[in-house]
């Protein structure tokens, strides 16, 4: 059999199996930046505030989990919280929640300490003689962040936000290691049944592709938008 | 000197950006319509000192009396006293993401709450005088530096200060567009306005300001009326500073 044919039968096979990984991979990205972005926000607040405890607290969580794989930190919650009496709970009707749950915390929480350093330096990429005009004016340092600043940032923020997005769907493969049935995971399972990883493993990259790159197409579209419009 | 004309009094004001100290003990003060100009070398402390005055840049040392009120005193609204006093920069800085009537009434509107409605009138009028009436919904980014120059001016105006601070107003212009932002400084003058003006324009500081301040090392050098500055300068360094400059 050639190696075309093989995929071919593959994917006529599993595409169930494969279907079902993009969906959960989805999902998963999704919640994880969404909820990556609030924690990012929050994280970004503090890390600005001018209560020292709390910047330096969000320095350290940020530091902290830039600098330690996203491997160390999954397995963390997922097998190291448990042992403390930190467990997820299994809702009858989602399959897995538990493993889930412990996929999107890992994820958002990772999510968030790039998020809070994309808004920050969306920020401070604001010219700061906006910042003294509107303060020169007599507007108060709230009034002058709502009025003119964050109006501005925001165009540096979305699109970064965006490239994110493409970045948590690819990083999201490695929670196929604590047994969440996405993409990788799948893979997995029909290279288990098939022993075809040659095959397999180019459909799955393909897959990851497609998604990155029409995620990608799509920020790069409201980026252009917002660019037109003010 | 009565004292009941002074704007504006500052008293041995210092400032040092960490181990470098840029403004020394200056003592100086500003009457009412009077019109300063403040020239000098550049890293003379010239933009540092115009920062201090509505305290964008926090003195180290010394103190700043606005009408009477200690702008470096802790308890006072700076929110408040910033409102009276207008501040031009070198950089235009119109608000990137309003057009221009929004730039124009947004402080008025929602500081001092005045109705929509009269604040746009009241803009147009302004605008009509800088010749610029048919730029209300334009965004900043569609004019040139002159134009935005006049309508940063006129955004100053809108909260009728008491006192306009221009920092280097026609330095980052093209040498074209410097005239028109000129001519609207020079009808400010004309009309009253108590003006401090940081600039390379010596024409205007000759012309124009009544007195003329030169500030060199972080000290007030020489500060006279204009004409005798210009036409009899006494400290060596302004010697030296006039036959480059003029």
């Amino acid at each position: 059999m050639g190696f075309l044919e093989v995929v071919v039968i593959l994917v006529e096979k599993y595409h169930k199996f494969f279907l079902e990984g993009c969906k959960n991979t989805l999902i998963l990205a999704l919640f994880s930046v969404l909820i990556g972005t609030l924690g990012g926000t929050l994280l970004s607040l503090c890390r600005m505030s001018k209560f020292k405890p709390l910047k330096y607290i969000a320095v350290a969580i940020v530091e902290f989990v830039r600098g330690t794989p996203l491997m160390v930190q999954l397995m963390f919650i997922f097998y190291g919280l448990p042992m403390i009496g930190v467990t997820f709970p299994d809702i009858s009707f989602i399959p897995n929640f538990s493993r889930f749950m412990a996929g999107v915390v890992a994820m958002s929480l990772n999510s968030s300490a790039y998020v809070s350093e994309i808004i920050r330096s969306g920020i401070q990429a604001v010219d700061p003689g906006q910042m003294e005009a509107a303060r020169s004016i007599g507007f108060t340092y709230g009034e002058s962040m709502r009025k003119v600043i964050l109006p501005q940032a925001v165009k540096n923020i979305l699109p970064a936000l965006g490239n994110e997005f493409v970045t948590v769907i690819k990083e999201s493969s490695i929670v196929s290691v604590i047994g969440i049935a996405d993409l990788m995971f799948r893979t997995n399972d029909v290279i288990a049944v098939t022993y075809r990883s040659l095959q397999a493993l180019l459909i799955a990259a393909l897959l990851y592709f497609v998604m990155t790159f029409i995620t990608g197409r799509l920020v790069s579209l409201a980026e252009r938008k917002m660019k037109n419009g003010r | 000197m009565a004292d009941n004309d002074v704007l504006l009094q500052v008293n041995h004001l210092s400032k040092s950006f960490g181990k470098l100290s840029v403004l020394s003990d200056i003592s100086t003060s500003f009457k009412k319509n009077e019109v300063v100009s403040i020239i000098g070398p550049s890293g003379g402390g010239k933009s540092t000192f115009l920062r201090c005055l509505n305290l964008l840049e926090t003195p180290t040392a010394g103190e700043i009396l606005f009408d009477g009120v200690n702008l470096c005193s802790p308890k006072v609204n700076l929110n408040v006293q910033r409102q009276r006093i207008g501040m031009v920069f070198q950089s235009f800085n119109l608000f990137n993401n309003m057009n221009i009537m929004r730039n124009l009434t947004e402080a008025p509107v929602s500081i001092k709450k005045m109705p929509k409605e009269e604040a746009e009138e009241k803009a147009v009028a302004l605008l009509k005088r800088v010749g610029l009436e048919d730029k209300v919904s334009a965004y900043p980014s569609q004019l040139s530096g002159g134009q935005k120059q006049r309508i940063a001016i006129v955004r100053s105006l809108m909260m009728e200060p008491e006192l306009m601070l221009f920092d280097e107003p026609t330095s980052a212009l093209d040498p074209e567009m410097i005239g028109e932002v000129l001519d609207v400084m020079k009808d400010l003058a004309q009309s009253g306005m108590t003006m401090i003006v940081v600039t390379h324009e010596m024409r205007f500081a000759r012309n124009v300001s009544g007195r003329t301040i030169f500030l060199a090392g972080g000290r007030i050098e020489e500060d006279k009326p204009s004409h005798e500055l210009f036409d009899n300068p006494e400290s060596p360094r302004l010697v030296s500073f006039l036959e480059k400059v003029l």
